[in-house]
């Protein structure tokens, strides 16, 4: 077409413009795009936390007002009280641990070695295997839960650690991603350590491993975390505090017919968050020093 | 230097995985309930209506007292009526049923239908139970099919929950409208008064129960959700009631729908909402403000008001002897006495007669008029329509189709249609096959 040709003829007005910019400011520009960009997605995962420590430290009538009152005019420590007594807190924070505690080593040893077997273990069926845990990633958990929850049940366990451990520690997720870590690692490394005479055990725990670490600290975290949210399987389990898990003692602070108070609520909310965050921020260190340390000399 | 061969690899992952799991053995071993075992040791499954937990315990102190052969464990069942409903439904897959379970207005119908609660009435005389003493349309809620399913425990009904301050500012009398019509007269001055993002009325939103709070308005402009399984939505004065809600936030803008009707009325963001009487203690210990309760509005001699709540069921699987303790329990916690206690101390109604005779309830219901409003409403109430609570998930959709007609200024009569077609699908599939001829 006669105007587009004419057009296409004409200066790039954009095209101008970016070569009157220098490198260096064009590199600015994109540094304050991105520190911007970082700095939305920051504000919006920051504000419903932000919110949520206020709250925790609000009076109830401060919660429910319009407009909203972001920063409190009476703070209220009584909240972290009452949601540490009103309900068997300690108890269910114990449980917590143990139940994300084993949970996490299990699936850790099984995923790391089940990994490690189907990278580096020649057995037949091995490709049968694999498809079989990448199958078993398209099943959400909640349509086993009727089956789990019936062999639980029959061999009375419910209500134990071990009837809420047993049906979570599959590592699908855990080998899956372990083993596309595992076949990114040079073979020359590898057979390097072969060479050496390596065994299966040496070559897991003196080779793979160590170049691992921001992978394994990824996935330790990414378990952790979910295991320690859990609520749907937990709830089924347990019948009372000796084996209930945060995620579901702390209902109890909430009103299943009537007011809510949210301040208590927040307030363990904010506690129930403190040791995945602490644990995050230790792992993190980890992370980052592995992803910058070197595996072969240059 | 270890060095292992591929065989003793294996064997080392796989004692390091059981001994993993095995250490997970930690923690008490019980079952919450069984369909064999010690009759004389029965579990109570009850997601505590109305932080009722610590009553809950005393009631079930009180039972130990009284019945020295007989101990009761306390379940929690979940957060609210549909979390115990999914823990019992995920318990009849695996044989630990619990004794007696809490289930709601619409859930109980579910499990009779299944066959997975008992029917009583052949137990009541091994179990002294005296029907007779119950509120009559609080355990009729629970007959079907010529049986009753289950006993009130938790019962409630809707109430109008008004604030004084903003009646009076308004010029209003001090009681609550007596039609709907009249409060569409209403709604406009109050929100005068009120003005900004602040609102005349609050309805509630689906998860709020507003399928429940909005059915005795519907019945008042002569409209239902069903007459027994004949569905009503797309009925003209059943439209008629969803575009008065529709007009009273969209168009006349004096209601909107809100996430926490008993908590914004509390604080004085909404100046009337439906809530139950469940919310009655919670809004009279946090409103700051002089409030009253009354009817729900209905032109006389029409029913305005639904009951609501929940009932205690005994699972169908359980031996006869556990049924009879059940029973047992389940009669002497809801006793005038304790009735009483449970009212006084969380908020729902007193399930028996006697209990309004109570000297205990007597001096309460004085100091409290607000909570008298509920048992004077009570002869006003009728049974809740089908479509709502013997349809698996009914409440739901219809609650949701009436939050897009608030928040969404949804068609009306389309978009009721499709509440409609949603609620026959179900009927057709799951619930027409299994009734009896």
């Amino acid at each position: 077409m006669l105007t587009s040709r004419g057009g296409a003829t004409g200066p790039n007005p954009v095209r101008g413009d970016r070569s009157t910019m220098s490198p260096a400011t064009r590199r600015r520009l994109a540094d304050a795009c991105g520190y911007a960009a970082m700095a939305l997605v920051l504000i919006v995962i920051a504000l419903p936390l932000v919110w949520i420590l206020l709250a925790s430290l609000k009076d109830r009538s401060e919660i429910y007002v319009q407009p909203a009152v972001w920063w409190p005019s009476t703070w209220r420590p009584e909240n972290y009280v009452e949601a540490t007594t009103s309900v068997p807190f300690w108890t269910y924070l114990r449980n917590s641990v143990i139940v994300t505690g084993i949970l996490g080593v299990a699936k850790f040893v099984l995923g790391v070695l089940s990994a490690y077997g189907l990278v580096f273990l020649r057995f037949p069926g091995k490709n049968i295997v694999f498809v079989v845990i990448i199958a078993a990633l398209m099943v959400p958990n909640q349509i086993t839960v009727i089956t789990n929850y019936a062999l639980v049940a029959q061999l009375g366990l419910r209500n134990t650690f071990i009837g809420i451990i047993l049906p979570l520690a599959g590592v699908a997720f855990g080998t899956f991603l372990m083993r596309n870590h595992f076949l990114s690692i040079p073979p020359e490394i590898i057979e390097a350590a072969r060479m050496d005479g390596a065994g299966h055990f040496r070559l897991l725990t003196r080779v793979v491993l160590p170049l691992s670490i921001p992978t394994m600290v990824a996935f330790a975290t990414i378990t952790l975390v979910n295991e320690w949210n859990e609520y749907l399987w937990p709830f089924l389990m347990a019948d009372d505090s000796t084996v209930a898990t945060l995620p579901v003692g702390l209902t109890l602070l909430q009103n299943s017919d009537g007011l809510t108070n949210w301040g208590p609520v927040m307030a363990a909310t904010v506690l129930a968050m403190l040791p995945m965050l602490i644990l995050f921020l230790a792992l993190q260190r980890h992370m980052i020093k592995g992803l910058t340390s070197g595996a072969v000399k240059g | 230097m270890i060095n292992m061969s591929r065989r003793g690899f294996l064997a080392a992952s796989a004692t390091a995985a059981a001994s993993a799991l095995v250490a997970a053995c930690a923690g008490s071993s019980g079952d919450g309930g069984s369909a064999s075992g010690d009759a004389s040791k029965l579990t109570f499954w009850s997601n505590h209506p109305g932080k009722s937990v610590e009553v809950e315990r005393e009631l079930i102190s009180r039972f130990e007292a009284a019945n020295p052969g007989l101990s009761v464990q306390l379940v929690d069942a979940g957060k609210n009526y549909e979390e115990a409903a999914q823990k019992f439904n995920a318990a009849l897959s695996g044989g630990a049923v619990p004794d007696i379970m809490i289930l709601s207005d619409v859930w109980w119908f579910n499990f009779a239908l299944i066959g997975a609660i008992a029917p009583l009435d052949d137990l009541f005389g091994r179990a002294n139970v005296n029907t007779a003493d119950y509120v009559d349309s609080l355990v009729g809620d629970y007959k079907w099919n010529g049986q009753t399913w289950a006993l009130p425990y938790a019962r409630s009904t809707p109430l109008f929950y008004y604030n004084k301050d903003v009646w009076r500012r308004a010029g209003l009398p001090d009681r609550g409208p007596a039609t709907w019509d009249e409060f569409d007269d209403w709604g406009p001055r109050i929100q005068t008064v009120v003005g900004g993002d602040k609102r005349a009325h609050g309805w509630g939103n689906a998860t709020d129960y507003l399928a429940w709070t909005f059915q005795g308005p519907t019945w008042t402009f002569g409209g239902a959700y069903s007459d027994d399984w004949t569905l009503e939505f797309t009925e003209p004065r059943t439209v008629a009631a969803a575009q008065y809600l529709s007009d009273s936030i969209n168009s006349k803008r004096y209601a909107k729908i809100s996430n926490d009707i008993a908590g914004d009325f509390s604080a004085g963001i909404i100046a009337s909402t439906i809530a139950s009487t469940g919310d009655l203690s919670g809004i009279t210990d946090n409103a700051g403000f002089e409030f009253g309760t009354a009817f729900l509005p209905a032109p006389q001699g029409v029913s305005g008001c639904p009951t609501g709540g929940a009932g205690l069921a005994v699972p169908a699987k359980l031996s006869d002897e556990r049924k009879v303790n059940a029973l047992k329990f389940i009669e002497f916690i809801t006793n005038t006495e304790n009735t009483a206690y449970f009212a006084q101390n969380v908020g729902y109604m007193p399930v028996r007669k006697s209990a309004q005779d109570d000297p205990s309830m007597v001096a309460f219901l004085e100091k409290n008029p607000n909570f008298a409003t509920a048992i004077e409403q009570l002869p006003r109430t009728q049974p809740q329509n089908y479509a709502r609570v013997f349809v698996p998930g009914g409440d739901k959709i219809i609650g949701t189709g009436y939050e897009r007609i608030g928040l969404q200024n949804a068609d009306v009569a389309s978009t009721l249609a499709d509440t409609q077609r949603q609620i026959a699908q179900i009927y057709e599939a799951q619930i027409k096959p299994k009734l009896p001829a």
